[in-house]
């Protein structure tokens, strides 16, 4: 692997920002877990070797708890190399046909009812993505995070009874949308299993858990559960399912194209 | 009998002077009538557009209730027709009309762009009957109901350059927070020079249902009984019907703007009067006075004639009465007068003054004469003129008539 990709649209919400610093190999990580003398660089490395992709597919349920009713929405994502992702609802009727492309820094989302696009862009980014725990920044986040934070291992706690490293992650830049993020890494898989995000203030913005891990194309260790909790918004729950996932797809070049994304 | 006719005669023999206590008690006592019949007929036409607008009760969720000074665009009445049918049917209930208020970001053309307005949804009898904003239609015409079609106000078609027959897209939000785009088909634009009119995009319930995601629901439920001062018994048994109970059902007089300006205006009412009474008492004890000083002589010997203290109490305040009846009818005249006029024709304000006031107000306000403020003024005359002499009065009693006599 010659060249480092981030995740997907939604890989890469949840994905990158924590393991965008990883600059080694899943079984090099594997060989310095068994050694106990990892350094926070190597944890970080291990994981990306699990999460980084150059291409990827999937199905997602996304299932938004509120305070009220719970609504349930279904996706089709695509995904290639770090710059561009794209994503089509399916479900509900209401939302079908609702795409979403990201290009790099740039972010548009189709609407079929009105039949415009909107960027998503400034105050719109920290907005919740169908009102869900889920903000257009969180998507928006790409591998920049690894020079946005200093990671510093914090030491070692048990998750659901599983080992993990506990590390924190402060950002030398305060204007990004989480300054500080602490995360809990399964010391087996690789796969950070729960993360804590935080404001400038200390107060705790979200909380994001990932589960459900199984293994894919090439041994391939990744998350198919993930549960967000925006702390700030009361009685409310998103969660993530992912379904038919291949990281072996061949994409064509149109799914990221605003072509694609006006195209009805 | 003496005293009267003595009294009478004293108030004559000084024109200038007792002219001078008659003007003030008619400057004060007109002063009266006009203020009062001013800041009641104003407030009264305030209360009267307001309640039109806002209803007599607000039926909402205790959630929404909880936050309502930032409008929660979830905390609905879901199941609105139970609601609305159980109000329409309540005995006293005149009318009731669900309202939905969101707000949406409006465009016109290819590219979404940041004008942001505020959306109302409602029945179209709410629209033309209470709201009356179909006669402020100055281009095109009012929406038909379920036909795609909305109304802008006339500031928002400014900014967003809309014209007559647009397709204006409005990007909002559910009420779960997605983002909610929807489009209409501008007929009409409405002018008033407030911004209730002229900052909003009119749709038809149906349209604010399906932009807020809540088919079948409304934000808030607006009742009119028949007499916005006798609502707290309406409110009552509108409370304890079934489909509202866990409701919050408050009336005009507890919500913003009203509920905090009822005891403001009361106080205003009581300083205004206080103080027209205060300066016409100072100006008839200060005429009054001058007249027990010229007369200190006379008093000493009537005195000596025999006059007791009471007596000469009693002859400076009839003086006084006598003075203060004749002012307060000049005054109720000097009052009546224009305020007769300015309540057939009203004061007319320009348009603009309108254009930073959230609460609806007509342009033209009106003073309301009526026979409680006439009587009161007369009453406070009178008060006025007893009470500015009494001082005086006193005075002259304590005169005694051999060191009256020797500042001969």
């Amino acid at each position: 692997m010659t060249t480092r990709h981030t995740l997907t649209l939604i890989l890469a919400l949840f994905a990158t920002p924590l393991f965008a610093p990883a600059q080694a190999f899943a079984d090099e990580g594997a060989e310095a877990a068994a050694a106990e003398e990892m350094t926070v660089q190597q944890i970080l490395d291990a994981i990306d070797a699990n999460m980084v992709f150059e291409s990827r597919t999937t199905k997602i349920k996304m299932t938004v708890e509120g305070k009220k009713r719970t609504r349930v929405f279904e996706m089709v994502s695509y995904g290639r190399g770090k710059d561009d992702s794209a994503m089509e609802y399916l479900t509900p009727a209401r939302e079908k046909g609702t795409k979403m492309l990201k290009l790099g820094e740039d972010m548009w989302m189709y609407l079929p009812s009105v039949d415009r696009t909107q960027k998503i862009s400034g105050h719109m980014l920290r907005k919740g993505m169908m009102g869900s725990d889920l903000s257009y920044d969180d998507m928006m986040t790409t591998d920049q995070m690894a020079k946005m934070y200093t990671p510093t291992l914090l030491g070692s706690e048990d998750v659901d009874g599983r080992p993990a490293w506990k590390i924190e992650l402060v950002a030398t830049d305060e204007s990004v949308a989480y300054p500080k993020r602490v995360q809990w890494v399964d010391k087996e898989l690789f796969i950070p299993v729960q993360q804590e995000l935080f404001a400038l203030s200390g107060m705790k913005l979200k909380s994001w858990r990932m589960g459900k891990i199984e293994e894919f194309e090439g041994g391939r260790q990744f998350p198919t559960w993930m549960e967000i909790v925006d702390e700030v918004k009361s009685d409310s729950k998103t969660t993530l399912e992912f379904g038919e996932m291949s990281f072996v797809v061949e994409l064509q070049d149109e799914v990221f194209s605003k072509r694609w994304l006006e195209r009805k | 009998m003496n005293l009267f006719r003595l009294a009478f005669l004293n108030a004559t023999r000084n024109r200038t002077r007792s002219l001078l206590t008659a003007g003030i008690i008619v400057g004060g006592t007109a002063l009266f009538i006009i203020s009062m019949s001013w800041l009641d007929g104003v407030w009264d036409q305030i209360l009267e557009e307001g309640t039109l607008q806002g209803g007599h009760i607000e039926v909402v969720t205790q959630e929404y209730r909880a936050r309502a000074s930032l409008r929660p665009q979830d905390e609905n009445i879901n199941d609105l027709a139970p609601v609305l049918d159980a109000l329409r049917s309540q005995e006293g209930v005149v009318d009731a009309q669900p309202i939905i208020e969101t707000g949406a970001t409006l465009t016109v053309g290819e590219d979404i762009g940041d004008v942001f307005g505020a959306v109302m949804g409602a029945e179209e009898k709410y629209f033309t009957e209470y709201m009356d904003v179909d006669s402020k239609i100055v281009e095109g015409r009012w929406l038909k109901e379920g036909a795609g079609e909305l109304v802008l106000g006339w500031k928002l078609a400014q900014r967003t350059g809309a014209k007559l027959g647009d397709e204006v897209i409005l990007l909002g939000m559910t009420q779960d927070g997605s983002m909610s785009p929807s489009k209409g088909t501008l007929v009409g634009i409405a002018r008033s020079g407030s911004p209730l009119v002229d900052r909003r995009v009119f749709v038809d319930l149906a349209a604010a249902q399906w932009s807020l995601d809540l088919e079948g629901g409304a934000m808030k439920v607006l009742v009119w009984g028949e007499d916005r001062e006798d609502v707290d018994e309406l409110q009552a048994s509108i409370a304890a019907l079934p489909p509202l109970i866990g409701l919050d059902t408050s009336s005009w007089k507890t919500l913003p703007p009203w509920g905090g300006q009822l005891g403001i205006m009361a106080a205003i009412r009581f300083v205004l009067m206080f103080m027209i009474a205060f300066l016409a008492g100072l100006g008839v004890w200060n005429t009054m006075m001058m007249s027990v000083l010229e007369r200190t002589n006379e008093i000493g010997v009537l005195r000596a004639m025999g006059m007791t203290r009471p007596g000469a109490v009693f002859l400076f305040l009839f003086e006084g009465i006598a003075i203060a009846i004749l002012g307060g009818i000049g005054g109720v005249v000097a009052g009546v007068l224009p305020t007769l006029y300015m309540s057939r024709h009203g004061f007319s304000y320009p348009e603009s003054m309108l254009a930073k006031m959230e609460v609806p107000l007509p342009t033209t306000l009106y003073a309301q004469l009526s026979s409680e403020i006439v009587l009161l003024a007369f009453l406070t005359a009178i008060f006025t003129a007893v009470i500015g002499t009494f001082l005086p009065a006193l005075r002259a009693a304590t005169i005694q008539p051999d060191s009256a006599m020797r500042r001969n």
